[in-house]
């Protein structure tokens, strides 16, 4: 029962509550959306996005932002792209991608944490010269005819059957939520929250703040460029523009999911979560029969109502809790204790 | 304290207008085309939304906010004057000033936001720019023309008024540009308003108290962000000639920039329009330059975000000289 409770109280199952609403009404309108192989389609198309969301979840709950991911995955699949497209080994190419995220998260970090950068000027520069570099890096041009058997990788799926969980969305969700356990049990894995809710006062209990905060640029950069990996393999080509507005979206699903951009509050799960709801929407409004060009007009109501509605739960909550305090100091008063 | 803010300031306004001169002097000498007075004159056409907008972002940094939403009002008021014209036959100057009074909604919807349900700036105009340029989206639906064809043949008057050059030389851009710099300095820097908008980026609560009604000045700020933005629109309409909803889409980056290199802190309460519309010539010149040196348009990004990240690590560097003595410490800790 406590375990209910606590499981009910959790910001996460907000949003868990959320995307079941919204797959039922969409069900309701459409019955064919509620199919098992249209939930897993959206699950499984959700997978870059989980990734992206769940790196960013890291940099947004210590209190910062990370605008620079869009243009990390790109640079990182363009790289591995074009390794895998010229015969390198697959190994390669991963340990390419990875080296440019934490080359990025680590220069993010610095100039965050050392250099005192605003994070979201020192990011933003950093997602324009990065981007910059994938033009650079390619000429401009696209990389194609990647190898079959990579593409495929992104098909392999559980039961081995086309339909069915793809391994790379289990992978996602394993790292969601093993990350979420680790998080939430382990001590460093509170460090992240500790510093995003208070950072002078995490600082004065003797957390590295610095280091915290630079793990988690290194972390949310390293995330999207396995992101990257996925998004080669599930397109199949990559174009200089690839990731694009992906970082805007990684954070509407962030915020969809739960997670404070003041940081200190919110969780992987709840990043996941988001992120399934940002990659359904194009699909749910296909079912509901409107032209998939509202999308971005939906996210962005979706995305406001959401954050204004939280925003306003949480005064009334606040304003609540001090008027509580302040009757029960009241009444504490003839008793003559307090 | 004000007099040494300003003294600080305006130093600052001599570097930019140094590296305004160096990069000319560069440029110059890359190629001599670029030094002939109508080439940089009408260079501003190129870059006069960066400019009209970030002199307007400028308030929005200074109370405290964050505005990444400009861009995509650009192709919503873009969309809004072509629809208006072609598809349902308003006079196109009252299309452009219907434009305007959008842009201005949009900003008093996230401004709203912003300043009485206390969201954070940042996440109000992420949804803002989803919202705006889906709208943008959605319109061309209404409209009979392909959207990636973009609306045209606006009649000549609407499309030259853009493309005039006082006295033969000087483009009717830079004139709207320099009123603009006129106008916000004197609401910025001249007006009790523009206090108000210092003072609440300063301490909000203080503003409260003194009698501001600080929420007002906030979301106000943002009205004029839209405003400036849905004018970058039409202006970038009447030169380009068509109507188009993905105008603006990669505004984002340069009006920041612009802004934070001006020499404005997007904690609030510092900054001005005068480095503003310096630094937005120098990114504008800088990319115009560049590609008159015949590097790829795609390329731009990178000095455009380098030139972002150096300024603001010198300014904290100069600002505060505890981060060299902090950064001493740390190589020495790693060598201990």
């Amino acid at each position: 029962m406590k375990i209910l409770k606590t499981v009910a109280q959790a910001r996460e199952f907000t949003s868990f509550l959320f995307v079941v609403a919204l797959f039922l009404i969409v069900g309701a309108i459409n019955p064919d959306f509620l199919s098992l192989q249209n939930i897993l389609l959206s699950l499984n198309g959700s997978v870059v996005f989980t990734m992206l969301a769940v790196g960013i979840a890291f940099v947004i709950i210590t209190g910062e932002i990370d605008v620079s991911i869009g243009a990390t995955l790109g640079l990182a699949a363009t790289v591995s792209a074009v390794l895998i497209r010229d015969g390198s080994s697959w190994i390669a190419a991963v340990l390419a991608a990875l080296a440019v995220g934490a080359a990025i998260g680590l220069a993010n970090g610095i100039g965050v944490m050392i250099l005192r950068i605003p994070s979201i000027i020192m990011t933003l520069g950093i997602n324009g010269v990065v981007r910059g570099l994938c033009y650079v890096y390619t000429g401009g041009k696209w990389v194609e005819n990647l190898p079959f058997d990579y593409k495929a990788l992104s098909q392999a799926t559980l039961t081995g059957e086309p339909g069915s969980v793809t391994w790379f969305y289990l992978f996602a969700a394993a790292i969601a939520i093993g990350i979420y356990l680790l998080q939430t049990r382990s001590r460093r894995g509170r460090y992240f929250a500790a510093v995003g809710d208070n950072e002078g006062g995490a600082n004065l209990i003797g957390i590295p703040v610095v280091r915290t905060k630079m793990t988690a640029f290194l972390l949310c950069s390293l995330f999207a460029a396995a992101a990257g990996l996925m998004y080669v393999s599930r397109i199949g080509f990559v174009t200089p523009t690839a990731g694009n507005g992906y970082e805007m979206k990684a954070i509407a699903a962030c915020v969809l999911g739960g997670v404070s951009l003041s940081g200190g509050i919110g969780s992987m799960i709840g990043a996941a979560l988001g992120a399934v709801i940002m990659a359904s929407i194009g699909r749910i409004l296909v079912f509901m029969h409107f032209s998939s060009n509202y999308d971005n007009t939906i996210t962005g109501i979706l995305l406001i109502t959401i954050v204004v509605g939280d925003a306003l739960l949480q005064k009334r909550a606040s304003e609540r809790a001090r008027r509580k305090r302040l009757s029960a100091r009241i009444a504490a008063k003839p008793g003559g204790g307090a | 304290m004000p007099e040494f803010l300003k003294k600080r300031l305006l130093r600052w306004e001599a570097f930019l207008l140094v590296l305004l001169a160096a990069e000319i002097a560069v440029f110059g000498h890359l190629n001599p085309r670029f030094l002939r007075i109508p080439v940089l004159l009408g260079s501003i056409n190129d870059f006069m939304s960066i400019c009209v907008i970030s002199l307007f972002v400028t308030l929005v940094l200074v109370t405290g906010g964050m505005d990444i939403q400009a861009g995509s009002i650009v192709g919503l008021a873009s969309i809004v004057v072509g629809l208006l014209w072609k598809d349902f036959g308003v006079n196109v100057w009252a299309a452009s000033l219907l434009a305007l009074a959008i842009g201005a909604a949009c900003g008093a919807l996230s401004g709203f936001f912003v300043a009485y349900t206390g969201v954070q700036a940042m996440v109000v105009t992420l949804g803002g720019s989803f919202l705006y340029s889906g709208l943008a989206l959605a319109a061309t639906q209404l409209s009979d023309t392909e959207s990636y064809k973009g609306i045209s043949g606006f009649p000549r008057a609407f499309t030259a008024f853009s493309k005039y050059r006082l006295f033969g030389m000087i483009p009717s851009q830079t004139l709207i540009f320099l009123a603009l710099i006129a106008v916000s300095y004197v609401i910025l820097h001249k007006t009790r308003y523009g206090r108000c908008v210092f003072l609440c980026g300063v301490n909000q609560s203080a503003a409260e108290y003194s009698g501001i009604n600080s929420r007002l000045v906030i979301m106000s700020a943002y009205i004029f962000s839209g405003a400036s933005a849905a004018l970058a629109g039409v202006v970038l309409t009447s030169y380009l000639g068509t109507a188009k909803a993905d105008f603006g889409k990669e505004l984002t980056l340069p009006i920041i920039t612009a802004v934070v290199l001006g020499g404005t802190s997007n904690l609030g309460g510092r900054g001005g329009v005068i480095g503003t519309a310096l630094a937005a010539l120098v990114i504008g010149v800088m990319r115009f330059g560049l590609s008159m040196s015949g590097i790829s348009t795609q390329y731009l990004d990178i000095p455009v975000g380098a030139l972002l990240v150096l300024a603001v690590a010198c300014r904290t560097f100069m600002d505060n000289p505890d981060i060299s003595r902090r950064v001493r410490r740390l190589f020495a800790r790693r060598k201990a």
